[in-house]
């Protein structure tokens, strides 16, 4: 912003509150960068909006033509599969259901469920805002670390070391008629 | 006051004498048009006719150049004004947010649409349920890849939602005044779940049937809960708690089996319920986002 005038071309009237303090060049402060750091959505926002949906697009595409949804034979209720799987995302469930039916399937994650909800209520810290793994936060961050690793690792037992009567199995021993 | 005619008065011209008016009605009726409301014409103009249908849909330049027509590009857009007209850079960057919160929408909104077009195709009866996901592989014309899409997009929504909200805690943005935010988000990751479970038995082949088995198998484990409850010492012929896990189950298939009436349940659970809820908690949530004044900044807890 440059100065136009120095010298006081609209004198101070005593008798009022206000005044023109000074006539300034250029538009408003806030344009582009302004002191809070703030830059109009159209279009720095929508462009990466748009170029997000372009690749999200692409590569459900790409996998939809290259890698088809799976088919099995028809439902048939008079031949169980060996071991019946639950979708991917279940087996973690799954897998903690073969050590108790009811705290595996409903109690643990009911409780999780309550738990996850109940964080920002433990966690009242207004520290570590708006950084990723900040400092201060380090224990938080080791803890759901702790929690993204078991959800991870059950799924990954369910899918890859469980074969018939859910016994354990490594993937190269796994008998070929398990899915 | 006098106007003076431009045109020269008197007879006219006298050369082949008076030409009786040879205009045909379309003729007529176009120099009435013009005598009455010429302007017509030059709204018929195709420049002016798209500027002026333009103008009255969306009001603002598409390509806006000063900083006030930038903002009124997303105030006066239905589908914008739902977003900040101006956003911190910080929002912007990719490593911040990933764009997961986004990309759970896009894949939301591909489920969506591809299976709205699934649905003119699917028939949810055990007979023929399956011979229309074959026909998905063979007759239809870019079934599979109809099927593929929804398939992959709602397989990737489950991860991508985990990923949002691991990104979210990592990020501390959970914290107030985005308490509730979080809670709606656990819940939208619940549905999500539920969307996919439901789903997954909709195809009736093995892997559909025996999955949604074992589900409905867990569902009837809460039985625990009611049988503890009657194991209490209680006076004689106080009533007892049914069976909850049954009572679930039934609920669920509506019958001892997995079969066509669990198929008729989780269809229009699948297909109508849950997709309106679903949808009502994703709205809310963006809703809040801006109630809670946008993404999380460093600035709200300086270290
Ligand atoms: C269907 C699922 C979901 C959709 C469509 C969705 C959508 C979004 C979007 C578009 C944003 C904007 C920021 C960004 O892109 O990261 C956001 C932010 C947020 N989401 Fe979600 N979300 C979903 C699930 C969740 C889950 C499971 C949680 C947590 C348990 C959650 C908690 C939050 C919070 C707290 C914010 C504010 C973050 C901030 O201010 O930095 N959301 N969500």
């Amino acid at each position: 912003m440059k100065r136009i005038r120095e010298e006081e071309i609209f004198p101070r009237n005593p008798n009022k509150t206000y005044g023109l303090m000074e006539l300034v060049k250029g538009s408003s402060t806030r344009v582009d960068r302004g002191p809070d750091d703030m830059v109009s959505s159209w279009p720095h926002l929508l462009i990466r909006e748009a170029a997000l949906f372009a690749a999200c697009f692409a590569v459900i595409l790409a996998l939809s033509v290259f890698k088809p949804a799976p088919l099995e034979l028809e439902a048939n209720p008079q031949k169980p599969p060996n071991p019946a799987k639950a979708p991917w995302y279940f087996l973690g469930l799954q897998e903690l259901v073969a050590y108790d039916a009811f705290w595996g399937g409903l109690g643990i994650p009911g409780l999780v469920v309550i738990g996850l909800m109940a964080i920002p209520y433990l966690d009242r810290h207004h520290s570590g805002i708006g950084r990723w793994f900040a400092p201060s936060r380090r224990m938080a961050c080791a803890l759901w670390t702790g929690y993204v690793v078991i959800v991870v690792v059950l799924i990954i037992i369910g899918q890859y070391f469980r074969g018939p009567n859910w016994a354990w199995y490594t993937p190269w021993n796994m008998p070929p008629e398990v899915q | 006051m006098s106007v003076k005619e431009l045109r020269p008065s008197g007879p006219p011209p006298s050369s082949g004498g008076s030409r009786p008016s040879a205009d045909g009605p379309l003729t007529k009726l176009n120099k009435a048009i013009y005598r009455q409301a010429p302007e017509v014409f030059d709204n018929l103009r195709p420049r002016a006719l798209f500027h002026n249908i333009y103008k009255s849909v969306y009001r603002t330049t598409a390509f806006p150049k000063t900083e006030r027509e930038r903002s009124e590009a997303f105030f006066n857009s239905f589908l914008l004004h739902i977003q900040p007209a101006k956003i911190e850079k910080h929002a912007l960057r990719f490593t911040y947010t990933f764009g997961l919160g986004l990309l759970s929408t896009y894949l939301f909104l591909l489920l969506t649409i591809s299976g709205l077009l699934l649905m003119f195709v699917y028939v949810p009866s055990v007979q023929d349920a399956y011979g229309r996901m074959q026909d998905l592989h063979s007759s239809v014309s870019f079934g599979y890849i109809l099927r593929g899409m929804h398939f992959w997009s709602a397989n990737a929504m489950i991860a991508v939602v985990f990923f949002h909200m691991c990104r979210v805690f990592y990020t501390g943005a959970y914290k107030a005044p985005r308490e509730f935010n979080w809670v709606i988000g656990v819940i939208l990751m619940v549905l999500t779940l539920i969307l996919g479970f439901t789903g997954y038995l909709l195809p009736w082949d093995q892997l559909a049937f025996w999955a949604i088995t074992v589900g409905a198998g867990i569902a009837g484990k809460a039985n625990w809960i009611s049988d503890n409850i009657n194991a209490l010492p209680h006076p004689p012929g106080a009533p007892t708690v049914p069976p909850l896990g049954d009572l679930t189950r039934w609920a669920l298939l509506g019958s001892d089996t997995v079969g066509q009436e669990a198929l008729i349940r989780f269809y229009v659970l699948h297909v109508a319920i849950l997709p309106v809820i679903i949808t009502l908690f994703i709205v809310y949530h963006m809703w809040r986002i801006r109630k809670d004044g946008g993404i999380s900044s460093p600035k709200e807890s300086p270290e």
